[in-house]
């Protein structure tokens, strides 16, 4: 069974349909890549998916269950994690705090009455909080303020904040957005290797045509809200309707 | 042994990262600090000598002017200064309307000692547990509403409590007069609230000041605990980025209600203990200048902290209550009546100083404001730290 569902799902914004009657599966394991021109409706679609916006039609099924009447941060406890377009992040914290706080709603669950419990008793808390600071290489700088790291750094661990959280599926939103080419290329080998090693569905939402190849199993490209075209890489690529829509000037 | 942080979950047991952090770092000044019994034990010691070094030590009290009521008071508006900075400073979230659970505290308190019993503890009790209901109810509201609205959500249901009490609930509050029927017994029915504590007169004075002061450091205890738990990360995050917390994964909204209830209770606390303080409950303790009050002791101390906005509240009620009282500006050490005379005839600088207490206050509220964000507490804790720095240390 599909780890994530969508059936017929539709946003509008008064007249302006932004996703229209979108059908997507996405196995487990699997890194599937949504692109699409400017005002395509992708990062919409993530928006509806984590809950962020209600979806005017249709309905999303996460691991069998609809999720299109939760929170969103019942969303994130049942296993879908994101990461934002600008980088976001606690800024006044330190870098460790940052972690610490998504591992400890992964480890805590949404909510909880221990306001009188001193925090040196949640050890797995820290634990959780450092394996993943060290899964995207920022171990070495968890006591900087994290409003101090560069940009390419904010972005990391914006990605560790969601990881943190130990999703199963982890949306991300143009994670390549406004770095130098160095950094974009640092950027997908680090989602390679998150895939690896936590075992990690991904649906990435991307600009970029040559993280896109890289990272995607399958891509689905997205015009005006709805889906034209659907497939493995070299595939889309290929297929002339893309072409004309987005890729028509990536060719030449 | 590895000085590096171990890196694998299976390599740590159970307390694995308290021994290391301990080994990590040797304890320095500001680990110390940190600690939980540190902090209790500072702030006993210096709730105990307060009111000695307030309105009696020699030259210090003279200086300052202060006595011993005075004295209490500030700890009484510490404590709700304190509650309140754990919604402002640490959630980010600005109430107006804090005067409902002061006052309500302050008039559940009066009403429970006439009528159900007069025990301190009790009275204490009974006030705090009206004021974290009333909290839960009107939290559970406002927060449905975030920023500018929430705060004129809270100001509205604040002065909604001032208006009740005035005229239709007047047969209980006494209306305008305020709730004189204020019965107080004896502190665990042994010791008068009024009477001086035999052999410890001439530091904390009476029974009322030990009362007072040992809530306070209870206080103190509990919102350090607070800020030392998930909580006070998960507050501090809901502050830098609400968006953010709630796509972690954390009931955002149900931890805002906390920590509303939280300061909420606390309030309470503080409004209890006026009531106790003073024998009768005013008003004026619903008016909406409560609420206003409390914003301007926790940004004029610090928001930033635990201790500031008592701080603030010290530094308020002292304009409010001391430095409105000077008739007269000096120079000092001119004058009679000072412990170094240099000169018999006094040097005034101004007359009628007093009356330009609201001035004052305001001309230091702008320039805390404006020149330290992080108010009088947050300046002293640099100040310490450029000391230090200069004699060497950490």
């Amino acid at each position: 069974m599909a780890l994530l569902e969508t059936h017929n799902l539709t946003k509008s914004f008064g007249g302006l349909v932004a996703v229209d009657d979108v059908n997507l599966e996405i196995e487990e394991g699997e890194s599937i890549s949504v692109i699409g021109p400017n005002g395509a409706g992708k990062s919409t679609l993530i928006n509806l998916v984590t809950r962020m916006l209600d979806a005017t039609e249709g309905d999303i099924e996460f691991d069998g269950d609809s999720i299109l009447k939760h929170e969103p941060h019942e969303v994130v406890q049942k296993g879908v994690s994101r990461s934002f377009q600008t980088a976001s992040i606690f800024p006044e914290l330190t870098v460790e705090e940052n972690a610490q706080i998504a591992a400890l709603a992964a480890e805590h669950g949404s909510f909880r009455f221990n306001f009188l419990r001193h925090r040196n008793n949640y050890g797995e808390v820290d634990r959780l909080a450092r394996r993943t600071l060290d899964a995207v290489g920022l171990l070495g700088q968890r006591d900087v303020t994290a409003e101090d790291l560069p940009y390419g750094d904010k972005r990391r661990l914006e990605l560790g904040i969601a990881l943190a959280s130990e999703p199963s599926l982890l949306l991300m939103d143009e994670p390549t957005a406004g770095m130098s080419p160095e950094e974009t290329a640092d950027t997908v080998e680090l989602i390679e290797e998150v895939k690896e090693q936590l075992d990690l569905t991904i649906l990435l939402v991307e600009h970029d045509m040559e993280v896109v190849f890289n990272v995607s199993d399958r891509i689905v490209v997205l015009n005006r809200g709805a889906v034209i075209a659907e497939g493995p890489p070299e595939e889309v690529q290929g297929n002339p309707e893309v072409q004309e829509a987005y890729l028509g000037g990536m060719d030449a | 042994m590895s000085d590096e942080p171990t890196e694998t979950p299976d390599a740590t047991d159970e307390t694995g990262s308290v021994v290391e952090r301990t080994q990590r770092e040797l304890p320095s000044w500001e680990r110390i600090r940190e600690s939980e019994l540190f902090v209790v034990a500072a702030t006993t010691l210096a709730v105990a000598i307060f009111p000695w070094l307030f309105a009696r030590a020699p030259v210090v009290s003279g200086v300052l002017q202060g006595y011993q009521d005075l004295a209490t008071l500030i700890l009484i508006w510490g404590i709700f200064a304190m509650g309140f900075n754990l919604l402002l400073g640490y959630t980010g979230l600005l109430s107006f309307g804090h005067a409902a659970f002061w006052g309500g505290a302050a008039y559940a308190a009066g009403v429970f000692s006439a009528q159900v019993s007069s025990s301190p503890i009790l009275i204490i009790l009974a006030g705090t547990s009206f004021a974290a209901l009333s909290a839960w109810i009107l939290g559970f509201i406002s927060l449905r509403r975030g920023g500018i609205y929430f705060a004129i959500l809270t100001l509205a249901f604040g002065q909604m409590a001032f208006y009740m009490a005035l005229s239709p609930l007047a047969w209980i509050t006494g209306g305008e007069n305020g709730f004189t029927g204020v019965e107080l017994g004896k502190l665990f029915g042994v010791f008068q609230l009024r009477y001086p504590v035999p052999g410890l007169d001439w530091l904390v004075g009476t029974w009322k000041y030990v009362l007072v002061g040992g809530v306070a450091v209870l206080c103190v205890a509990a919102a350090n605990r607070i800020l030392h738990s998930p909580y006070g990360m998960v507050f501090r995050a809901i502050r830098e980025n609400d968006q953010r917390a709630e796509f972690v994964g954390l009931n955002v909204w149900r931890y805002k209600l906390m920590a509303f209830i939280i300061s909420g209770t606390f309030a309470g606390v503080a409004g209890s203990l006026f009531t106790i303080y003073s024998a009768y409950v005013p008003l004026s303790s619903f008016y909406w200048t409560t609420s206003g009050e409390v914003v301007i002791m926790a940004v004029l101390g610090g928001v930033g902290s635990l201790f500031g906005p008592i701080l603030g509240a010290a530094i308020y009620l002292y304009v409010e209550n001391i430095v409105s009282g000077v008739q007269q500006l000096t120079l000092p050490f001119t004058g009679p009546n000072e412990y170094v005379t240099l000169v018999q005839e006094p040097v005034v600088l101004m007359d009628g100083f007093g009356a330009y207490w609201h001035l004052i206050l305001g001309l230091v509220f702008v320039a805390v404001v404006v020149l330290f964000p992080r108010g009088i507490w947050g300046l002293l804790m640099d100040f310490g730290s450029a000391v230090r720095k200069l004699g060497g240390g950490r």
